[in-house]
């Protein structure tokens, strides 16, 4: 029949109610497809470590959905095959690939989910980065429409700091690069990325290059020289145009940017991880202001903030601080003046922070950098869940994943059987 | 370039927006105000629209049902594309993209300079409802008018196997969800609405999505195109 061959053919997906229009609470805005009930796996984006498993870099997956038989377990894992300091991941627009990379290389691994959620799959391998842009290291991967965004840290020639961001189409295919801006206070440093198409806003943040981030952190801190070389700045691009407007003094190394998702809201967040100090950004009038709001722990013990989660409705803050191994909690119901009012010693080292749309549900990761993670007993690797329900953090399931040779557990995404597309006739 | 060379973008741009904020929507295609970004966008010409991809090429129908290359469709003209389905209910997918190509419509026929140059392409996704004859129906008499020299296509495809390759070159995302809201499964394509902006030589330069297809925005980006044509002062002097 004709609308059976329809469907088989469109690579389409049965769902029993269609997703609406936003996404996990950190996301691109462009990524329409969203998990707003339970999610059924979390993606962990694993450093592979030599003499552990295969100690390649993998893509792990591992099944959160509390009604399966497999709650808690690792389901798949995918190696790359090469270990290049795993770090950060993107969905694409349509939320059928996943970009991930590392920062010691400029490869850039696409993994398709949609297929079968539950096994993701390397369909493609994108190695131009360094030979089309210059820039080395890419971190952010961040959905336009039709298009990736990719915010690296490095760059080829020094491995300094002096990088941008390079545009590539869903295919693969580069498109353009962007250098962070150099003049009006620009230090020439990137992060993070993040858009509010509605003000037709990027912000942009700021971090270090190559030649620190891979250098053993007690050994970088107390290079005196090494340390000047971070990051201080954000900034502010006109998205349409892709070019860089005003600079904000942001000390400290500024990283991961979330805007409000609420519609009444045109205000981002960020913590900048040297100074522990959380920064508001947001529109005066028709000015663009970067304001420091509000303090995390103690900054004189370096706590070291090193991702942070929104609310869907921008009320609520997760800070995850690496050293202390708390994840806090804070109040945004006023974005000038956060409030903590919680925090929990959630492992001896924790960095990434991931929750569901509905913000009952937590994950966090342990691995910062191979070579800033913690030695000894102090260097768990796992990936944690946790129930939240408005007053504490509950322990559910918990993967250990230096047990299970997998590797430096890093960065997180949630993923679901609702998304699942059927593969295309052949 | 002249100063009165300078200021025929902003006074073009004024009459846009002013055809675009009171242009009325048609029929059942009926719906509140079409959103407006929170900002000025950039002027046309101080940015760049870089090539995303090429569209894709396949064989399409026409309202006629004569079998015809897509290209013929994509190419000669910068070409705004969007995929429908005439079924589509969701105010924020395909209604959304009928009434905004309404309201560009009437905006480029107000504008001299861009006549001859601009098409709109209407291409179904649902090859076994919208055949020539749905298609027909649903563009009732736009399919026919030539005002100025703006033609408006509506196409569909003879089955999914040639829809195919479209939809997955376009990138445009589809799939089949069933709304079970009020108790009965209904049939629904879902799908992210995108409008592709096509170069006259058949480069996609710009996507738009549902969640921020602002009209406005078009024109300046089909302004963009032309001037990076050089055709801005052949454009100048047709408004002269």
């Amino acid at each position: 029949m004709r609308h059976t061959t329809l469907i088989a053919l469109l690579t389409l997906v049965i769902a029993t109610s269609p997703l609406a229009n936003a996404d996990e609470t950190c996301n691109s805005p462009y990524i329409a497809k969203l998990i707003k009930g339970q999610e059924d796996y979390v993606y962990v984006w694993t450093l592979g470590v030599e003499g552990i498993g295969d100690g390649s870099d993998k893509l792990v997956t591992v099944d959160v959905n509390p009604k399966s038989k497999r709650y808690g377990k690792v389901i798949h894992s995918v190696p790359t095959g090469s270990r290049v300091e795993a770090h950060h991941m993107g969905f694409t627009d349509d939320r059928r690939h996943l970009w991930a990379g590392g920062l010691a290389d400029n490869r850039i691994w696409v993994f398709d989910i949609a297929t079968d959620p539950a096994k993701p799959r390397i369909v493609q391998t994108i190695s131009d980065l360094g030979e089309k842009s210059g820039w080395l290291g890419p971190h952010t991967y961040y959905a336009m429409p039709g298009r990736m965004l990719v915010q690296a840290l490095s760059n080829t020639q020094d491995k300094g700091g002096r990088t941008g961001m390079a545009l590539y189409n869903n295919k693969g295919k580069f498109i353009a690069s962007y250098a962070m801006p150099t003049e009006n206070g620009g230090d020439g440093y990137g992060y993070d990325l993040a858009v509010n198409p509605r003000k037709n806003v990027l912000l942009t943040s700021s971090f270090t290059g190559y030649a620190n981030y891979m250098r053993p952190i007690g050994e970088l801190m107390k290079d005196g020289e090494a340390m000047k070389k971070f990051g201080a700045t954000m900034a502010v691009w006109d998205l349409k145009a892709m070019k860089a407007g005003k600079v904000f003094s942001v000390p400290g190394a500024p990283l991961e940017i979330r805007w409000s998702l609420n519609p009444k809201d045109d205000w981002a967040i960020t913590a900048a991880a040297l100074t522990s100090k959380l920064w508001l950004i947001k529109q005066e009038g028709k000015e663009w202001v970067a304001k420091e709001v509000g303090t995390i722990g103690d900054p004189s013990k370096i706590p070291l903030p090193v991702d942070i989660s929104i609310t869907r409705d921008g009320k609520g803050l997760w800070v995850n601080t690496f050293m202390d191994g708390k994840t806090r909690y804070f109040d945004l119901s006023n974005p000038e003046a956060p409030k903590q009012t919680y925090e929990k010693a959630t492992g001896k080292q924790v960095n990434m922070i991931s929750q569901s749309w509905d913000g009952k549900r937590v994950y966090i990761t342990s691995s910062l950098l191979a070579n800033w993670d913690k030695g000894g007993a102090d260097n768990e690797q796992f990936l944690r869940g946790f129930a939240w329900d408005g007053k504490e953090l509950s322990h559910r399931f918990e993967v250990d994943f230096t047990k299970q040779k997998l590797g430096r557990a890093h960065h997180m995404k949630l993923g679901s059987n609702a998304l699942r597309t059927a593969a295309p006739k052949k | 370039m002249s100063d009165s060379g300078r200021l025929q973008p902003a006074v073009r741009a004024i009459v846009l927006l002013a055809v675009l904020a009171w242009a009325p929507v048609g029929g059942a295609h009926e719906g509140g105000p079409l959103a407006e970004p929170d900002f000025i966008p950039p002027a046309p010409g101080t940015y760049t629209l870089h090539r995303i991809m090429a569209a894709p090429d396949g064989r399409v129908l026409g309202i006629d049902g004569r079998q015809q290359p897509l290209s013929r469709y994509t190419r000669g003209q910068i070409t705004l594309l969007g995929f429908i389905y005439t079924t589509c209910t969701d105010p924020e997918g395909c209604p959304l993209a009928y009434r905004v190509f309404d309201s560009l419509k009437k905006a480029i026929v107000a504008t001299p300079a861009l006549h001859g140059k601009v098409r709109l392409v209407t291409l179904s996704f649902d090859p076994v409802r919208d055949s020539p004859d749905v298609m027909q129906q649903y563009a009732g008499s736009r399919a026919v008018e030539n005002e100025a020299g703006l033609r408006w296509y509506f196409l569909t495809t003879g089955s999914a196997r040639e829809l195919m390759p479209l939809v997955e070159g376009f990138g445009q995302d589809v799939r089949i969800t069933f709304d079970r809201s009020d108790g009965r499964a209904r049939r629904e394509l879902s799908h992210v609405l995108k409008v592709f902006l096509i170069d006259r030589v058949g480069d996609v330069r710009e996507i738009y999505t549902s969640t921020f297809l602002y009209p406005r925005l078009v024109p300046n980006d089909i302004e963009t195109l032309l001037m990076e044509e050089g055709l801005k002062q052949s454009r100048i002097s047709v408004k002269n």
